[in-house]
């Protein structure tokens, strides 16, 4: 017994900095973390203040490039109203139309806190379950990728952004349809690498990347990057380099994409395996 | 004792908003991330006591990890650096030892005194820190350059901060 009390004595402090080492860890290894939706809505709230000023003056500094951007998307959207209008005109297309119609439905949201200097980035946006929001939902900025919904609160949702070592796409070559996965590799925040496109495809530089809608998160066609250099390790897959088409540095707003089929298309997939 | 409550408190305060309001949100390139809330650690008494260092240690990394959130990642770091700081400050002890209720501070112990602390401090902090970020071995020499370059830009920033203590 008085043995126990001097080893007590004697290494308390490295007991206790076994005991918080170990608090910590458990903490760090519980990486579901951002799915547990209580811990998100109390600590949010705690920080949320301060951070929705940040974002507020963030925001407001760049209040030109957000109107460009806008400008720019309103261009497009009408360009786009434009062909579809006329292709309604054209009896076939529109019966296709019907076929291939995939039920995605778009929410803008504003992000409250972003990082791009981690290896694993998350972001906050102001929308949460009373707006819808769920998990694994995609999150795409000016038309390109910027990350998935990994937990929700009532009023925010925590993404994980493209920037995330653990963060997979399946994604594809737009010219050949080759696909493959997309995973960023910590280094530059405006490149990923595409992985597991097989050597015999053609690959050039400047290819647009899109995404493939395997996932039933992401809408089929959705713009990742264009390829800016390739090489081709001892395996037979090459290794590409994407520039990513989103400037996560200058992320504001974003749009969340629900698949309204998601959860007839995952029943499917689990009554097959 | 109030008194040095208070103070303690303040700096704490000041280096946490410093941290969350301004670093956190310098985003210059994925290799610099200076934390320098860890002068907080560096700063407290000279003898106090072990056990309370590290509380101290983990409630200032959980701080930490509330407002960037990654919980426990800045608190197992931090931890760690309470856990060696005692051995580091006895192992650069000035020829005549502390004087009782010292602080480690530029203005008494010397520049040069204060340099070697704050780098051997920031460097096992921020080696813990990176390589608990990532957790993985893969990548090795670049965690280790970001370990470098952050820990350069952290010990740059707590010598200005140590400076401006001194010069009031």
């Amino acid at each position: 017994m008085r043995s126990l009390l001097n080893f007590l004595e004697r290494y308390h402090s490295l007991i206790i900095f076994l005991i918080l080492e170990g608090i910590a860890f458990y903490l760090l290894s519980t990486r579901n973390y951002y799915h547990n939706t209580r811990v998100v809505n109390s600590i949010r709230w705690f920080t949320y203040g301060i951070e929705e000023k940040i974002s507020n003056t963030r925001s407001y500094l760049s209040l030109r490039q957000i109107n460009e951007n806008l400008a720019a998307e309103n261009t497009a959207l009408r360009n786009s109203i434009n062909r579809l209008v006329r292709n309604d005109n054209s009896l076939f297309v529109s019966v296709s139309d019907t076929i291939y119609q995939q039920l995605y439905q778009y929410t803008t949201a504003r992000l409250t806190s972003n990082s791009v200097n981690k290896q694993k980035n998350f972001y906050t946006i102001n929308k949460g379950t009373r707006h819808g929001l769920t998990r694994d939902m995609a999150v795409i900025a000016d038309g390109g990728v910027a990350g998935v919904i990994v937990g929700c609160s009532e009023n925010f949702s925590v993404a994980m952004s493209l920037l995330n070592l653990d963060f997979r796409l399946s994604s594809r070559i737009k010219s050949n349809g080759y696909f493959g996965s997309l995973s960023w590799d910590g280094r530059d925040y405006r490149k990923a690498i595409l992985s597991d496109i097989p050597q015999h495809v053609t690959v050039n530089i400047g290819d647009t990347i899109e995404t493939t809608g395997y996932s039933a998160i992401f809408p089929e066609g959705v713009i990742v990057g264009t390829v800016i250099d390739y090489e081709k390790p001892g395996s037979d897959f090459y290794l590409i380099t994407v520039q990513l088409k989103t400037d996560f540095r200058k992320l504001h707003f974003v749009d969340v994409v629900a698949n309204k089929r998601k959860n007839e298309f995952i029943d499917l997939e689990n009554q097959i395996q | 004792m109030i008194n040095s409550i208070l103070r303690f408190g303040l700096i704490l305060i000041l280096l946490v908003l410093l941290q969350v309001l301004m670093f956190n949100n310098i985003q210059f390139s994925g290799y610099v991330n200076p934390y320098i809330y860890l002068m907080f650690i560096m700063l407290l008494p000279v003898e106090i006591p072990a056990w309370f260092l590290l509380l101290l240690s983990f409630g200032t990394g959980m701080l930490i990890d509330i407002f960037s959130g990654t919980p426990g990642m800045h608190s197992s770091a931090t931890v760690l650096a309470g856990l060696v700081r005692p051995f580091v400050l006895r192992s650069i002890s000035p020829h005549d030892g502390y004087e009782p209720g010292a602080h480690p501070s530029m203005l008494v112990y010397g520049f040069r005194w204060f340099l070697l602390y704050t780098i051997v401090m920031v460097f096992i902090h921020h080696t813990a820190l990176f390589y608990i970020e990532v957790f993985r071995l893969t990548d090795f020499f670049r965690t280790l350059l970001r370990v470098l370059l952050s820990s350069l830009f952290t010990i740059l920033f707590v010598l200005i901060i140590e400076f401006y203590r001194k010069g009031r």
